[in-house]
């Protein structure tokens, strides 16, 4: 083996990979097709005019700001509830952060793949290693504090159902697999490597992490209540945010 | 619920099988996105007054309301729906939930608490609508209104050629002039006292406006919040109607003192009209706190040291954005010691009696106002001001309510002995002016 550890953003077979985030992209988008048109009123292209026209209208304040100060920065949250704004930033930034490596690592491997720049696939990886897994922290964190939210606070409790359940868990699952797929990694430097060394499991789990990952956190969303994810932000730039 | 109505008591709409139970034609593509926009956070039912006045009877919660119309659309319109057809939905699950949507006053405070920051308002009146239609709205007595306004022109059963009965002889009002007073139903045949103290007040700063008296149309405001804008085209004509007759008395400014028309005339007309009127529309708070600017009040009575509070009327403020100008008002009064509710500005709580409520679920309206009257009673206040006749009848009652006082006439000035005074801010500002409130028919007697 040329490469010791020859799986990189976690996958033995980058094309399995590949594969998987396609199927799951072409899934979301079918859903969100399905989506526009029921908003339109079976028409998406009524649903995106609406849209444009509702985001453009006299008097909103510019997109960029609604993006930067509503949707990343969730300033209307942090108005309501201060404690609640710091459990959705860590889970924003932790799940949203990671997201985004993970896409510019993938970017490197289509790279690699088809022959465009000379790099060691192997150094890159490790560049990521720290970050993700500090955003896997702050994205740990952020769903245990929501658990414990939801068991101890009696109002947030009471007003609890099943799909709030699934959604926290599903998430600590993954972010739990994942942590165990880079433990079991050979080469892991990270605080989860007394789970031992064995490069079969970790490619097991690393796979099922992807997998899963991609399915529950991108093509389940819009055929789900989690829609809310897309629907919100869309909301926010529609009304032209603001506090 | 007071007057849950049964869904067997409705005429309900015959849907073929395999056809879905529910439409969503007139409900905008934004306004159904926002169903699903909804992250479930229940900020909102923190807020509500409504169910914190049917004592958080969560049917009417605005979380669990966003969650049922979502799943219907999901039966109807989902994916599974799609592929296997729409599923049929109860006919008493839609009938309880048109129910439990018009016990909101469309107040809107859930919409401003929301961290996904959904027009709750545009929600709540596009499905009323979408409900009306399918013959399960609107609620109660509400159903009277299209008749009422679409053909006498107001809610109040009156005739046209008495929209000018109230003006008193010592009141002067120009043929012309660049500003005009819309007086609104319910100051110009209940609340009389309100319109009187306005045309006093303009007079005394010698202002020149006119009126347009029999001319002047309902602004459609209760036929747009219940859901009914579609019947007989009202609201539309109403807009186009006042619009035009205004714009052909060439005026520059018309002042509005009642809350629900001012929102009327600077949200809806436009909407409704596809187009802006060609004059500037100014609620007569604002228009007061100018005067003060300029220093042309010269206030003659004091509060002497009463305790005064503003309940800002939620058409005015959250809806169209005037928060300052009233205070201002009431700040500069003499003896006046302002204080502030708990729940202020794009916060406030709602007197109960907007959205149809009032005429609907007059039970609801007298629980939300005691509500708010005991918000004022926190604050120490003796005098409960606001700028809305409708917000001043509804607080009126909900004072009567709490203290265990008999419901009075509403045209005559508070009586002294009330422990709390609720006034609107233009019959506070022509007493403090010096100038007489009574009106046409006290003046007779
Ligand atoms: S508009 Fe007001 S009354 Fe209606 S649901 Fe929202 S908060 Fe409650
Ligand atoms: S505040 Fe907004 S997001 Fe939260 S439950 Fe209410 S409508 Fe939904
Ligand atoms: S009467 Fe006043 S507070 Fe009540 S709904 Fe209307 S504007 Fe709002």
């Amino acid at each position: 083996m040329s490469e010791p550890f020859s799986y990189y953003s976690g996958i033995p077979t980058f094309e399995m990979m590949l594969g998987i985030a396609l199927v799951a992209v072409l899934i979301f988008l079918i859903g969100m097709i399905l989506n526009m048109k029921k908003w339109g009123g079976g028409s998406v292209k009524a649903f995106l005019s609406a849209f444009i026209k509702s985001a453009t209208k006299e008097g909103h304040q510019s997109i960029l700001t609604s993006v930067v100060l509503d949707i990343l920065l969730q300033r209307r949250i942090i108005r309501r509830s201060p404690f609640r704004w710091v459990m959705h930033m860590l889970i924003f930034v932790g799940w949203g952060g990671m997201l985004v490596l993970s896409l510019i690592f993938a970017l490197f491997e289509i790279l690699h793949k088809i022959g465009i720049g000379s790099f060691d696939l192997n150094v890159v990886r490790s560049g990521f290693d720290t970050p993700n897994e500090v955003l896997g922290y702050l994205l740990l964190i952020g769903i245990i504090i929501a658990i414990i939210r939801r068991v101890a606070l009696s109002e947030v409790s009471k007003r609890t159902q099943v799909f709030d359940w699934v959604l926290v868990l599903g998430i600590l699952f993954i972010t739990v697999t994942g942590f165990m797929a880079e433990g079991y990694r050979p080469d892991a430097v990270s605080a989860w490597t007394f789970l031992g060394a064995d490069e079969a499991l970790a490619q097991t789990l690393a796979l099922f992490h992807v997998a899963i990952s991609l399915l529950f956190c991108i093509a389940y969303i819009p055929f789900s209540k989690y829609m809310h994810m897309i629907a919100a932000p869309l909301t926010i730039i529609a009304n032209g945010g603001g506090e | 619920m007071a007057e849950e109505k049964k869904a067997e008591e409705k005429q309900m709409p015959e849907i073929p099988k395999g056809e879905p139970s529910i439409k969503t034609d007139v409900i905008d593509p934004i306004s159904l996105m926002q169903y699903d926009a909804c992250t479930r956070c229940g900020e909102c039912d923190n807020w509500c007054p409504t169910l914190d006045a049917m004592e958080r009877d969560m049917n009417i919660s605005p979380r669990d309301k966003i969650s049922r119309w979502r799943s219907f659309m999901g039966k109807n319109y989902g994916l599974l729906a799609k592929l296997f057809g729409p599923k049929e939905i109860p006919e008493e699950d839609i009938q309880n939930f048109n129910d439990h949507l018009f016990h909101c006053t469309t107040c809107g405070v859930c919409g401003t608490v929301c961290p996904a920051g959904l027009n709750t308002i545009e929600m709540w009146e596009a499905t009323r609508q979408q409900l009306v239609l399918r013959g399960n709205g609107p609620y109660g007595k509400q159903s009277l209104f299209p008749k009422l306004i679409g053909e006498m022109h107001n809610p109040y059963m009156k005739e046209q050629k008495d929209r000018l009965l109230w003006v008193p002889d010592d009141v002067e009002i120009a043929d012309n002039a660049d500003i005009a007073y819309f007086t609104g139903c319910t100051a110009g045949f209940n609340m009389q006292v309100l319109a009187v103290s306005t045309a006093r007040v303009l007079n005394k700063l010698e202002v020149p406006f006119t009126m347009l008296g029999e001319d002047e149309w309902c602004c459609g405001s209760a036929l747009i919040r219940t859901g009914q804008p579609h019947i007989g085209d009202t609201p539309r004509q109403a807009a186009i109607h006042n619009v035009e007759a205004l714009e052909a008395k060439g005026v520059k400014k018309v002042l509005f003192a009642c809350a629900g028309c001012f929102r009327a005339a600077t949200i809806d007309w436009p909407h409704l009209m596809g187009r802006e009127p060609n004059f500037e529309v100014v609620h007569l708070a604002d228009f007061l706190a100018e005067q003060i600017e300029h220093g042309k009040i010269k206030w003659e009575n004091s509060l002497e040291n009463k305790t005064i509070t503003y309940h800002d009327p939620c058409h005015l403020g959250r809806h169209v954005g005037v928060f300052e100008g009233p205070r201002k008002v009431i700040k500069s009064m003499p003896g006046a010691k302002f204080v502030e509710l708990e729940r202020n500005r794009d916060l406030q709580r709602c007197c109960g009696a907007g959205g149809g409520v009032k005429a609907g679920i007059p039970d609801l309206a007298l629980g939300v106002a005691s509500g708010r009257i005991k918000d004022a009673m926190d604050v120490k206040a003796d005098i409960l001001s606001s700028a809305c006749p409708f917000c001043r009848r509804n607080l009126g009652d909900g004072r009567n309510s709490v203290l265990g006082l008999e419901t009075g006439d509403f045209n005559v000035r508070d009586s002294e002995e009330n422990d709390m005074q609720v006034e609107d801010l233009i019959v506070l500002t022509a007493e403090l002016m010096g100038l007489s409130t009574k009106t046409k028919s006290q003046t007779e007697e």
